[in-house]
């Protein structure tokens, strides 16, 4: 049974493994090795019939192979409406195929489960919506990819991403110490304009514990301080963990179930210690997915709920423009046709599609909002879901996928996309840099400062 | 008074300038130098692939990359390390302008040095000139220094320094550190105002009347805090002021100008063109220092 150095059945667990994978550039030796990977049938069949359960089994014997689903899913149709992207040829071509085999597949097919699986499907759950049976293939997806990653097959960028999750509890390598330092720095950098601003960490027994994307202290740390903004104004009394304020969840994409659940249980733990009202996570699509809709079923939690109320950052932005906690300046609203992104981990996976049409009517001078078509539950994914956008190997993949929400965005005609979701967002930058149709983006959090009324007493001193 | 200079570089020729004037610095006040290099912008959802910041390519970032970026900072700028005790070469992954941020925090640093602009060089299609310097002139806590255009007679010493102010909070932060170099440098300083009359048609009693007004501010608002500081003069003109500010300077062959930066738009957009300060950078022959906070004057 050769297992690779990079590329084999073991997680990876130290920071050393991490560093020496990532060392191995773009995954070349990672591939090869895979090449020579065997499939371990027994354990592959055994995990099967120990984790299969009767949902799944029954999806997989009444697909009726109807073809229904095959215009619900976008990468149809920009992939020239071939059989092979059909949702359920792909899925009982993989999956099903490896079921009726009772594990007992080779190296080519396990390889080519694993192109399936990460280049021909985000997971977005369209499909789901389109099949008469009510058959999901983006779950079975998620399900096959567990699969798969336990054998190893797993694209190189998600093993790694995986293993961040394991060695630093976030998709990036942000400690406690930085995560914490930022959040200080942070604070420093915008007190002047915002006197009395502060990033309360692990404070006990708060209205809201916030939580985050690594990608923000990382990379885009005024992200976080757009966040402590908005609380300092609407009068929130909030706080951050120290430990567990990462909510976003690599290992679900990669199919690493076993770290899922450690990183969903890191989160509830700061929720249980430092005991706040609810929870409120960042404009990130997916980390809403793994920590507050599939987050409570991994950790285990009998009522299937996280361990008090948590909140998609939509949710409470228009909360606190509803309520008046935000007031918006009428005259500072957006004055240009704009339309907006719904992110499909919190849209068709929560249904949380018109409370950020509600954010829009206080933010959007009437008139210049323009729906995508189709929309709402219906609309289609960014291209970049599901781990797609972070790949290398599918790359081409990727961008011929974006082309399915670049013609949504011509449509419209808006030159402004509105894009409460990390990944969506990030699909978005990359569709402008590989096609060039003039467009901006943005999150909420910045649009929403930049018309605030703010009340007098929260502003600096006049010169 | 200059311990940690953080030299923000590309490594292109547009931050040579700058490059010249932070060495020659270090070289003459005793500091060290940090040569810090963002090899690329995160890109693509993971950061192993960033787009390279000189020429626009996506590339992985591993040991090697690393090593090869080096490796062209120690050779363009070699003689220049060589001329000075301290230097050191730091390179990062990320947005420009965050890590300028985020090392000048975590170096301490007493002042950046960096160009105005990465000019025709980059090919990172979402930079524009001067974005990065916005950013970093707005929220550092130390005192930025910028050089655009160099004046040829530039040796690394600073004999004459032009303080403009606008009577604002950060104005005062920019004094502190104009009279504190002046002091320390042994230089002259001239206090500056430029009267804002661009667009206007003002009876000429009133203009020479706000002169004297403002001459009188001037002395009004720095004159006690001069100590046992003589080398100083107060200059009030009336026309647009960056324009005016480039011309006391070229006039007093000013080899340095201070001026505080206090805009609070960062939208590139809005931003990047018509400020005072921009302007003054653009245009000046010599390094300017935008001084927005308190901390490091």
């Amino acid at each position: 049974m050769p297992e690779g150095k990079f590329c084999n059945k073991t997680p990876i667990n130290t920071e050393e493994q991490l560093k020496a994978t990532l060392g191995d550039k773009g995954g070349k030796q990672y591939y090869e090795e895979m090449n020579q990977l065997d499939v371990d049938s027994d354990k592959l069949w055994a995990s099967i019939q120990k984790t299969m359960k009767s949902r799944t089994k029954t999806w997989l014997e009444i697909c009726a192979h109807c073809g229904l689903c095959a215009e619900s899913c976008f990468l149809y149709q920009v992939n020239g409406r071939v059989p092979e992207q059909v949702p359920s040829y792909k899925i009982q071509s993989t999956l099903g195929v490896m079921v009726k085999k009772k594990g007992k597949v080779d190296n080519a097919f396990m390889q080519m489960c694993m192109e399936t699986a990460w280049s021909k499907c985000t997971c977005c759950n369209r499909c789901g919506m389109y099949c008469p049976l009510g058959i999901d293939m983006g779950v079975m997806f998620s399900y096959l990819r567990g699969l798969l990653y336990s054998q190893g097959f797993v694209p190189w960028e998600l093993k790694i991403g995986s293993g961040m999750h394991r060695v630093y509890r976030a998709q990036m390598d942000v400690t406690t110490e930085d995560w914490v330092e930022t959040c200080e720095w942070m604070a420093e950098e915008n007190e002047e304009d915002w006197p009395g601003l502060e990033i309360p960490v692990d404070k006990v027994g708060a209205d809201i514990m916030y939580t985050c994307n690594a990608r923000e202290p990382k990379h885009y740390p005024e992200d976080i301080a757009e966040a402590a903004i908005l609380f300092h104004v609407a009068g929130e009394n909030w706080t951050v963990p120290s430990e567990g304020w990462e909510q976003t969840s690599l290992s679900m994409f990669a199919g690493d179930w076993e770290c899922c659940k450690d990183n969903v249980l890191n989160v509830y733990a700061a929720l249980e210690r430092l005991k706040p009202k609810r929870a409120i996570g960042t404009e990130c699509g997916h980390a809403h997915r793994a920590t507050v809709i599939e987050g409570p079923y991994w950790a285990g939690r009998p009522d299937g709920q996280p361990p008090v109320p948590y909140i998609h950052y939509v949710e409470w932005l228009a909360e606190a423009l509803r309520t008046g906690k935000l007031k918006i300046d009428p005259t500072k609203r957006i004055k240009e046709p704009v339309t907006l992104q719904d992110s499909c981990n919190y849209v068709r996976n929560q249904g949380l599609k018109d409370v950020t049409r509600e954010i829009l009517s206080y933010i959007v001078e009437p008139g210049y909002f323009v729906e995508m078509a189709p929309n709402k539950e219906h609309n289609y994914c960014c291209g970049g879901g599901g781990g797609f956008n972070g790949i290398g190997k599918y790359r081409e993949q990727r961008n011929v996928a974006l082309r399915k929400k670049m013609e949504q965005i011509l449509d419209t005609g808006c030159k402004l996309v509105i894009a409460p979701c990390h990944n969506c967002w990030d699909a978005i930058r990359d569709l402008e840099e590989e096609y060039k149709i003039g467009i901006r983006w943005s999150f909420l959090k910045p649009l929403v400062i930049g018309m605030l009324d703010v009340p007098k007493h929260l502003l600096p001193p006049e010169e | 008074m200059f311990k940690k200079i953080l030299l923000a570089t590309s490594g292109a020729p547009s931050t040579f300038g700058a490059a010249r004037v932070a060495f020659d610095m270090a070289k003459r006040y005793g500091a060290e130098v940090v040569v810090f290099n963002v090899m690329g912008v995160p890109t693509k959802a993971f950061s192993q692939v960033v787009n390279d910041v000189r020429t626009g390519e996506e590339i992985e970032v591993d040991d090697e990359y690393r090593a090869w970026v080096e490796e062209e900072l120690k050779s363009t700028f070699e003689k220049q390390i060589e001329s000075v005790e301290y230097a050191k070469i730091v390179t990062t992954t990320g947005v420009p302008s965050r890590e300028i941020l985020r090392a000048a925090r975590a170096e301490d640093a007493d002042l950046i040095v960096m160009g105005a602009s990465s000019g025709d060089s980059s090919a990172y299609r979402k930079g524009y000139p001067g974005s990065t310097l916005q950013r970093v002139a707005k929220a550092a806590r130390c005192p930025v220094m910028t050089v655009h255009r160099e004046t040829a007679s530039y040796w690394g010493g600073f004999g004459n320094i032009v303080f403009a102010t606008d009577f604002s909070k950060q104005a005062e932060n920019a004094f502190k550190f104009a009279l504190n170099s002046a002091k320390e440098l042994g230089c002259d300083l001239t206090l500056f105002h430029a009267l804002d009359i661009s667009g206007k048609v003002l009876d000429q009693n009133d203009i020479e009347d706000k002169l004297i007004a403002a001459r009188a501010r001037i002395r009004e608002t720095y004159g006690p805090l001069m100590g046992d500081f003589k080398d100083f003069d107060i200059e009030v003109w009336e026309g647009v002021p960056y324009v005016e500010i480039v011309k006391i300077a070229r006039e007093r062959s000013a080899d340095l100008i201070v001026l505080a930066h206090h805009s609070r738009e960062l939208d590139p957009e809005l931003a990047s063109i018509g400020s005072t300060l921009e302007q003054v950078i653009l245009r000046a022959g010599c390094p300017v220092v935008s001084v927005s906070k308190p901390d490091k004057v």
